[in-house]
């Protein structure tokens, strides 16, 4: 019986002395974890000074370049140097931060001379990883973009997208001169107009 | 070899399948092609009077029935406006200068207004048109600074380009009537600002 007693207050202890362990452990964590917050505090109030170099704000440090605004004026589309390689930015005017644009900037390709419909829904745009961009656009319902010059042969430059998206104009090579090409995506498409003019 | 050993109706089992499947791949492809996007043909003229000409024609946009664009057909580059549905050039009285150099036009959706990138004595400036009026509008007239790609909201109400007033590239945001948007753009510079005449109150 005592002894029983005895062994019962000795597990006792032991559960005692794991918590007390356990609780001295995560009592550090919290500490260390409150130092390292307290330090990344500390840093980012001595980096305010600088200028933005985030991508929450329209201008940055980097030069911003080739602005399309959507025919709603609520986006801006550009492009910029800011995440370490030329890529397509979109902004938004309203809510005042950038837009993600999942799966457009592709790593080690170019993406130029973007071009925004109605409602900012595509993104007409000049993309290559190879020699000879092609135009490309993108639908952010879907976050995906198309080739539209797919099985042209020719240089193209500076693609221009209507409000509505259906139309797009470029400028092409094929006759040994800059010349304007008309490109029609079909009737089929989902026009990008005001609920009122759909 | 195989084929031989396969009994004569299965043989003929096997082809109709192929039959089937080229039918099918026949009538997809078609399909592909027909939802595919396609180049619309707008007829070529050498005496300058459609889209294309002999000269080079660049920095196109497109709107509606109109297409707009700058070309080399004339002495200097000159902007000019397309209209898809009448095919004629659309007359832009007062828009292009002798004088001045033109580049990278765009314009609100229905093309009352085009806004331009133009050059005077090594001087670039944004100028705004109105169609309907027939008058040409600075509206970077205050800024001391170098000035590049415009473009336009479908109302014709704001206005972004390139400026670079800071050393680099920025983009500016501009209303119609010149004066930068606020909270987006920060104001010209305070000598610049001082030299803006008081606007009258309503």
């Amino acid at each position: 019986m005592y002894a029983e007693g005895l062994a019962g207050l000795a597990t006792l202890v032991q559960i005692a002395r794991a918590w007390n362990r356990r609780l001295a452990q995560v009592g550090w964590r919290v500490l260390r974890a409150g130092v390292c917050l307290g330090l990344l505090l500390l840093l980012s109030a001595c980096t305010q000074d600088l200028p933005p170099t985030g991508s929450d704000e329209l201008n940055s440090r980097y030069s911003d370049e080739q602005p399309a605004l959507s025919g709603d004026g609520r986006f801006l589309a550009f492009v910029s140097n800011r995440d370490g390689h030329r890529s397509i930015f979109l902004y938004d005017l309203e809510q005042r931060h950038t837009v993600d644009l999942p799966h457009l900037n592709q790593q080690g390709a170019i993406a130029e001379s973007p071009s925004l419909s109605y409602g900012g829904r595509y993104i007409v745009y000049l993309a290559g990883d190879t020699v000879r961009p092609e135009i490309k656009l993108y639908d952010r319902a879907i976050q995906q973009s198309q080739v539209l010059t797919a099985g042209y042969r020719a240089w193209f430059r500076r693609p221009s997208v209507s409000p509505d998206g259906r139309y797009i104009v470029f400028e092409t090579g094929t006759r040994g001169q800059w010349d304007i090409e008309v490109m029609d995506r079909g009737s089929g498409i989902e026009p990008d107009l005001p609920d009122n003019r759909r | 070899m195989g084929l031989l050993h396969i009994p004569f109706p299965s043989r003929l089992f096997l082809t109709t399948v192929n039959v089937r499947r080229l039918l099918l791949t026949l009538i997809l492809s078609s399909l592909l092609v027909a939802c595919s996007p396609r180049l619309v043909n707008i007829p070529f003229d050498p005496g300058g009077r459609s889209l294309n000409s002999p000269f080079a024609d660049v920095q196109p946009r497109v709107s509606g029935r109109y297409i707009l664009f700058v070309s080399d057909r004339g002495d200097s580059p000159n902007i000019y406006l397309y209209d898809t549905i009448a095919s004629v050039l659309v007359d832009l009285p007062g828009l292009n200068a002798i004088d001045m150099v033109v580049s990278s036009p765009a314009m609100s959706e229905n093309g009352r207004f085009i806004v331009f990138c133009g050059s005077r004595d090594g001087q670039s400036a944004i100028y705004l048109y109105d169609r309907d009026t027939r008058q040409l509008r600075n509206l970077t007239e205050n800024l001391k600074a170098t000035v590049r790609n415009p473009t336009i909201t479908a109302d014709g109400s704001k206005i972004a380009f390139e400026s670079s007033a800071d050393g680099q590239w920025d983009i500016l945001l501009y209303n119609r009537f010149g004066e930068p948007i606020e909270g987006i753009t920060r104001a010209p510079e305070r000598s610049s600002v001082s030299q803006l005449p008081e606007l009258p109150q309503p």
